[in-house]
Order: structure tokens, then C-alpha cells, then sequence
């Protein structure tokens, strides 16, 4: 944990891209408001509020910033026409349910972050964007692109499709997968073992990543290393159900005593 | 005796050469200039074939294999029998072509019987077919609008230039389709020329990749629409796998988009 805290922000603003289904984000901004007692608003699509002409800007920047290759570097590119045509229509649309492309989540930040604040970051607002797209970043590890759940900066994000593609499932699923097995069975068979696209679960899990997002606006530190703490970095799917299902506490010891403390300098 | 009737009429020989070649030339002439030039004659290029002749498009399918079909015959692994996801079968019920359900959402189907099913259907729609044709290059006009493509027979092609110099021929289209799957053969030669740049697709994604091949299904270039997995060569998007559902549906997107832009002219 970082020993610089950052000013308790007046309001934490949520918003969305694209359709969510069933998660319930007005539960999410209850959650965060009865643990930190800070007001949330619910500001809808990310979008709405951008002019005809900005949207179009945006639409080139979205059709610029797709990895195409997870091996390899990102390196921008000129669009081709369908492809801002594509991102036109995607983010013209609040209820879009199509996804698979992989975003260069750094730059999709920078642009939802130039769509949020006029010129200077606002840390008075907390800001979390639910998207229904996908965004990775590069491990400078592996040296590939990954698939993320979230990413913590101003604004925060958080990918619904990237909680179910993100965190590894089981092993035996990708055995029994190359083996041949047909992907709905495997789904059946595990289905406990990991959250799938639409999950109901999806609202009570992500009550704990959003927990993350703000703990990073306020600390520059989202994550513990206890499995049992909603905070804890989860890289498989049974660790993300456990941790912000069944875990032995809502938070650690230690976290506990540190929003404890925030919530007091409020 | 009585003498033995024939059961077939008697035909020379030169007359069966006379009419092949004269039917051959007659309808190549009227073609030599088309509405629409699809290069590849596989699922998505025969359902986009399909649906625009249905409206009176004068359609021509430019095939470089002998049969029609592409890889519609076969699913994966050589096994005969294609699936498409919900709701892809719904074309199979309009084409008349019988299937199964697997589990939820998806719909297996005889490769043979769907695929002859679908290219009858181009057939009876009024769609010509140019076999044995392989793609050598567009032909283009002003601002680079992409209005034809060079031809020649595929044998031609296959032997080496020292053997066979024979050059190609163009024909005409007021749009061209390309159609000819992961080569993305008209959307290449247009990276060659340095119009166009595309980057491959990505690795295999079913879930994803269908809903994303017919969304990005249109005009990638004045006079050039992309359909079926050339879609995804063109935009980087994830491979698709044995599922022919976007085929089907990006054949008939690309047949929209057509249709409106004619309307518009």
C-alpha cells in the first residue's frame, strides 16, 4: 500500500458501454456507497453525451487501437473504412451485444478518459466504465497481449466479457476442450467452476473489482494478496468465485483497517 | 430381323463440340459485363450470388476449382456434416436443406445435400458460373473504384510461364465481391497495389467470430465488397472454425449491401 492517499472523492460516477445484460450496476453503486459512504450517480452510456461529430473522431480512434495480433507489439494503423464503420455503429448503438475484438486497453483508457474529462483529470470523481467489450494489455512477461478484467487508472474499466475470457478456467476444461469435447458440455460440467457470459453472478462479483477500482483512486494500491479479501488479484476463475463469493471475509484484516480509515477522513 | 431402335438420338460428334462451344460463347459474351462479379463460389459467394439474383442482378460467380461449394462440403476434419448456430438454420429451412439439432443453438446438416442445395439455389436464381477460372487481378477506375477483374483459366495458372504464356482477360462489374475465403485473393492484390492493407486473422474464436464476420461484412473499398471469411483476413478478426453460419449470413449481408448501393446509383 502506497503511504500517499489521494483526496476522498465527492461522488464516484458509473458508466456503461454497451449492453450488460443482467448486471444490476445501481447494486454495485449501493455496494460502494455503504462501504466507503461516498455518493454514487448512474451516468448510462459512455457515448450519449458526445456530439454526432465526436462520436465519428472516436470511431477512428476505437478502429485504430485493435490488437490484431496478441503476439506482436501494438502499432497503430490506419483504419479501413469498414472498420470505423463498424465502431460507428457499435458505439451509436447503447444496446451493441456483439465483442471478440481485443482493444489496446492503455489507449481505450486514454480515449474514454478524453471522453469524460474536458481537460484536466477530476479526482474529485471516481470514475468506473462497465463495458461490455474486451481490452488487454501487454505482459512485457510473456510478451504477448492478455485479455484483462480491469484496468485501474482515470478512469477505471471493467470488461464483463474480460471477467469470463480473462482468468483461466479449470485445467481439466482445456484438456478435456482439446480432447475434443464439445465446448456446451464442458460448460455444463463446470459450470460452477467459472462465471460464463451472462452470468447472474456477475453483479455480486463485480462488487469487488469496482471495490478495487476505488481503492485504487484512492490509494494507488487495488490489490491483496489474501485469497479470502475481495481485493485479492485474481488469475483463475475458481480464485475470482472464491474470492468474492465464498471467501472467509468480505475484506482482510488489514484492508479493513485501512477503509476503515478512509471512511474516517471523509 | 428387326433392326435395334437407338435409345439416345443420334448426334455427331461436331454437333456436341458446336453446342458446348456455342453456349459456352454466347453466355460468356452476355457476362464478359455483369451487375456483379463474385470471386469464389463457396457458401458466403453463392448465398450473396442467390439473394441478388433473386432481384434481377445480372450475377456471375468466378470459381477456380471445377466443382462449386468451396469447403461447404465438408465440416472439420474431413467429416461431411457442417453445423451453423442459431439463426443460421433458418436459411437451411428457406434453402430447403433438412437438419438436426446438436444441442442448444446448434443445427448440424449434410454437407453434400446442403451445399448442392445452396448451389441449385444460386442456379434457379439465375446466377452463371465461370469454373476452371482463377482470379489474376482487378481491374479499376477512377479514384481506384474497383469495377472488374482479370481472368484466366485455372490450369493456365497452375503450369509455369515458360510452358504456358497466355495472358488473361477482364471482365467487367459494376461491383465485385470477394468472396474467396482466408486468401482473400481481390483484397490482397489491392495490398499489393497499395490501396488497401489488411492484417490476417487471428486465432480461433467460434463464440465470437461469426456475429463479428457478418457485422464487418460490407464494402471494404469503392466497387469491392468482402464476404465470408475474407471478412475476417481483411479486418484481423478471429478465425471461425468449422461453423458455416456467418458464411450464410455475411453472403446474404454482402447481397444487402449490394442491393442497396444499386438502388442508390
Amino acid at each position: 500500500m502506497n503511504d500517499f492517499i489521494r483526496p476522498i472523492p465527492s461522488v464516484i460516477d458509473l458508466y456503461e458501454e454497451g449492453d450488460l445484460g443482467n448486471l444490476n450496476i445501481f447494486k454495485i453503486g449501493e455496494y460502494l456507497e455503504e462501504e466507503m459512504h461516498i455518493p454514487f450517480r448512474l451516468r448510462g452510456n459512455i457515448y450519449k453525451r458526445s456530439s454526432k461529430k465526436r462520436r465519428e473522431g472516436v470511431s477512428i480512434e476505437l478502429a485504430r487501437i485493435k490488437v490484431k495480433d496478441p503476439g506482436k507489439r501494438f502499432v497503430s494503423e490506419v483504419p479501413l473504412h469498414g472498420e470505423v464503420d463498424y465502431e460507428k455503429r457499435r458505439i451509436s448503438d447503447s444496446h451493441w451485444k456483439i465483442f471478440g475484438i481485443l482493444y489496446e486497453g492503455v489507449f481505450y483508457q486514454e480515449i474514454v478518459s478524453n471522453l469524460i474529462f474536458k481537460q484536466r483529470i477530476d479526482l474529485n470523481r471516481c470514475i468506473i466504465l462497465f463495458t461490455n467489450q474486451l481490452f488487454g494489455t501487454w505482459d512485457r512477461v510473456t510478451h504477448r497481449y492478455h485479455a484483462r478484467v480491469s484496468l485501474y487508472g482515470f478512469p477505471n474499466l471493467i470488461s464483463l466479457p474480460g471477467l469470463v475470457e480473462a482468468p483461466a478456467k479449470p485445467k481439466a476444461f482445456y484438456l478435456k476442450k482439446q480432447m475434443g469435447t464439445p465446448v456446451e458440455w464442458l460448460k455444463e460440467e463446470y459450470r460452477e467452476m467459472f462465471l460464463d457470459h451472462g452470468d447472474s453472478r456477475m453483479t455480486e462479483v463485480l462488487k469487488g473489482y469496482a471495490m478495487q477500482a476505488l481503492l485504487f483512486h484512492l490509494t494507488g494500491d487495488p490489490f491483496c494478496a489474501d485469497r479470502d479479501c475481495r481485493l485479492f488479484n485474481s488469475h483463475w476463475q475458481e480464485e475470482v468465485l472464491h474470492s468474492q463469493m465464498d471467501g472467509k471475509y468480505e475484506f482482510c484484516p488489514r484492508h479493513e483497517k485501512i477503509l476503515k480509515g478512509l471512511r474516517e477522513r471523509r | 430381323m428387326a433392326k435395334k431402335k437407338h435409345i439416345f438420338t443420334p448426334v455427331s460428334e461436331k454437333e456436341v463440340t458446336r453446342a458446348i462451344v456455342d453456349s459456352f460463347a454466347r453466355q460468356f459474351i452476355e457476362y464478359v459485363e455483369s451487375d456483379c462479379l463474385i470471386i469464389g463460389g463457396g457458401p458466403s459467394g453463392l448465398m450473396a450470388g442467390r439473394d441478388i439474383a433473386l432481384k434481377g442482378v445480372k450475377t456471375l460467380i468466378v470459381e477456380r476449382n471445377n466443382y462449386i461449394g468451396g469447403g461447404f462440403w465438408i465440416g472439420g476434419y474431413l467429416m461431411n456434416k457442417v453445423t451453423v448456430r442459431e439463426p443460421a438454420q433458418k436459411v437451411l429451412e428457406e434453402l430447403g436443406i433438412p437438419y438436426e439439432k446438436a444441442v442448444k443453438g446448434l443445427y448440424v446438416a449434410d454437407g453434400p445435400h446442403a451445399c448442392s442445395k445452396l448451389i441449385a439455389a444460386a442456379c434457379d436464381a439465375g446466377v452463371k458460373f465461370a469454373n476452371m477460372t482463377i482470379f489474376d487481378d482487378v481491374v479499376l477506375r477512377e479514384g481506384n473504384r474497383v469495377c472488374g477483374a482479370v481472368v484466366n483459366w485455372t490450369p493456365v495458372n497452375a503450369l509455369p510461364r515458360e510452358i504456358t504464356c497466355v495472358d488473361p482477360i477482364a471482365l467487367e462489374a459494376k461491383f465485385v465481391v470477394d468472396s474467396t475465403g482466408h486468401d482473400a485473393c481481390v483484397v490482397k492484390k489491392l495490398e499489393e497495389r497499395g490501396i488497401l492493407k489488411t492484417v490476417g486473422f487471428g486465432a480461433m474464436w467460434v463464440d465470437q467470430s461469426e456475429d463479428l464476420v457478418v457485422e464487418h461484412t460490407g464494402e471494404a473499398h469503392p466497387g469491392l465488397i468482402v464476404t465470408g471469411m475474407a471478412v475476417a483476413t481483411t479486418y484481423g478478426l478471429p478465425r471461425m472454425g468449422p461453423t458455416f453460419g456467418a458464411m450464410l449470413l455475411s453472403g446474404r449481408k454482402g447481397a444487402q449491401v449490394i442491393l442497396q448501393k444499386m438502388k442508390k446509383k
